[in-house]
């Protein structure tokens, strides 16, 4: 069995299973599989013949890390009530990591990280510039003006597009999904925040009832 | 065979978040240690129903709360439970997913047995939790999303009677307060407004009783009292409160007869020592009281089980999950949520079952 502590890394947040393991900071074991549907089925046995390749078994993991999105509703889901479930078993500490501070780990500068958002709109974070406003949605046309012309490189969905915009280059992430959110988790282990939690971003779609109740008569 | 386990359950499969401890297999039968239900009724109401997407954000981050508060309230830590049992399905399947999840995270990090466990079979067997009862039995599950008798012949052996072609009673409920503009859910609201009204004002309709069986249907009811509704409402500029009243009672009557005269079938068709019923509709005094008379007339036990227990709860998925465990049956960690999931699989499909399959 591996001897430092054991970080997993979960994330379903798109059309994937992935996951990563961490001894310490030295990566063990990986996967990142592509799949449309079915990961509700898939992740948990994908990541226990993971740890068991390892050498590990399931109450060996110390640190959870929880890829929150945004992406798919149901898909980040998956991954934030499976890692809650799991924490409450193994009182260990979840940390829940956004795919836009996964996309950033790694880099020393800040970088614009876009995550795709369907409707051909992005969703736009700065990491890494100090205090870290809230993510807005844009398209390359939309760019608000603090972001245009930066020169911020940029990593993610489009990435040579709002490059183009930015004036920064157009970089990929440093390491697989998974791994980097393993990282975060693993360097914020002491202070894990709170339970991890999806990061929408977009409205459950539903309007209100469009037939108004009668009049009541006296 | 007369272990004592105790078995933590997780349900999510529509609008409330529950979890639950429950022992049983000891000799003074079964016992719940604690019950949670978080209801969302406060996140719905703006929308004059059941969003599913709020629903299912809402199970995802309240299941483990949930859980914890469970244990918490049975005085159990996870080592003291021997298996973790959960609604794999029929229902909103973001809400199932989330169950089903956070049940395999639970399961997978305390190292013990997964069971996954229909939702259905959950009420219907609610009976033996409640007590004690022996198999066989028949039972009416009627809620929001449900509406069938079953002919209960062991933990995992249903035969289904007869069930809606359509909407469950509950959704007619909901609709018939919407249409009205009494607060959700509707079931209590109509209930108390038909209490003053007049039964016999309006003629609605008692849906596919002429023909022979048990199968009903409600959609019809629903269309009829809002036209009943807009005649007013064209005639006048709205409705009175006595109308209001009336339009309740009439609808009410009309569910009533249809339930009890469907139950008095499905007793004389099985024989059935018991009848039971499960389900939020249960809760419903005029209908609880008609179809106890009809229990009565055949010579059948009647069980109703506390409003707390005939409403989604996750005690029902303990035990249930319990009858399961203590058949052998165990769950992977491959287990698969489904949105439709037929308590009975011999039976041919109901008329109205979408595309993808019967819903249940």
């Amino acid at each position: 069995m591996p001897s430092d502590l054991l970080t997993l890394g979960l994330d379903t947040s798109a059309a994937h299973c992935a996951a990563a393991l961490l001894s310490g900071e030295r990566l063990l074991a990986q996967f990142h599989e592509e799949m449309a549907t079915g990961q509700a089925e898939r992740l948990m046995p994908m990541v226990e013949a993971m740890l068991r390749d390892a050498g590990a078994g399931w109450d060996d993991i110390a640190v959870l890390g929880a890829g929150i999105g945004p992406g798919n509703f149901t898909g980040v889901r998956i991954t934030v009530a499976a890692a809650r479930g799991l924490a409450l078993a193994l009182k260990a500490p979840a940390v829940g990591v956004s795919g836009f501070e996964a996309l950033a780990c790694g880099r020393a500068e800040p970088v614009l990280v876009s995550l795709d958002a369907r409707r051909g709109q992005s969703y736009l974070a700065i990491i890494g510039g100090g205090e870290e406003a809230a993510p807005l949605t844009a398209t390359p046309e939309s760019l608000p003006e603090g972001m245009a012309g930066s020169g911020l490189d940029v990593i993610g969905h489009e990435a040579e597009r709002f490059a183009a915009v930015t004036g920064g280059r157009a970089c990929v992430p440093a390491m697989p999904l998974a791994e980097a959110i393993a990282r975060r988790a693993h360097v914020r282990r002491h202070k894990p925040g709170p339970r991890p939690a999806p990061l929408y971003l977009r409205r459950a779609d539903a309007a209100p009832p469009s037939d108004p109740p009668p009049a009541l008569l006296p | 065979m007369s272990q004592t386990l105790a078995i933590l359950g997780l349900e999510s499969s529509c609008d409330d978040t529950a979890a639950a401890v429950v022992r049983a297999g000891g000799q003074g039968g079964a016992e719940i240690l604690s019950s949670i239900v978080t209801g969302q009724g406060d996140l719905h109401a703006a929308f004059g129903g059941i969003v599913p997407e709020i629903a299912a954000r809402a199970h995802a981050e309240r299941l483990d709360l949930c859980a914890e508060a469970a244990l918490e309230r049975a005085g159990l830590d996870l080592s003291d439970i021997n298996a973790v049992a959960v609604t794999a399905g029929p229902g909103l399947i973001g809400g199932v997913m989330a169950g089903v999840m956070c049940a395999k995270g639970i399961a997978a990090g305390a190292g013990l047995p997964l069971i996954g466990v229909n939702h259905l079979a959950g009420h219907a067997l609610t009976p033996r939790l409640t007590d004690g009862l022996g198999f066989p039995y028949l039972v009416l599950l009627v809620s929001g999303g449900h509406c069938q008798f079953l002919q209960v012949e062991g933990p995992e052996s249903f035969r289904r009677l007869g069930g809606t072609i359509d909407d469950a009673p509950g959704e007619a409920f909901d609709k018939t307060a919407r249409l009205l503009g009494l607060p959700q859910p509707g079931g209590p609201a109509v209930e108390a407004e038909a209490a003053g009204g007049d039964p016999r004002r309006f003629a609605f309709p008692r849906p596919l009783l002429d023909r022979a069986g048990c199968d009903m249907s409600f959609s019809g009811l629903k269309t009829a009292l809002r036209r009943a509704r807009d005649e007013l409402t064209v005639a006048r500029g709205g409705i009175t409160r006595t109308d209001r009243a009336d339009l309740c009672a009439g609808f009410q009557a009309a569910v009533r007869d249809v339930l009890a005269e469907k139950a008095r079938r499905a007793l004389a068709a099985t024989g059935a020592p018991a009848f039971a019923v499960a389900g939020g509709v249960a809760a419903n005094r005029a209908i609880r009281a008609a179809l106890e008379t009809v229990a009565g007339a055949a010579g059948a036990r009647f069980i109703a089980p506390p409003l707390a227990l005939c409403t989604d709860n996750a005690a029902m998925i303990a035990w249930a999950g319990y009858e399961r465990f203590r058949l052998g049956r165990r769950d992977g960690l491959d287990l698969r949520p489904r949105p439709r999931w037929p308590l009975d699989a011999r039976s041919p499909a109901m008329l109205g079952a979408g595309k993808r399959g019967v819903k249940a």
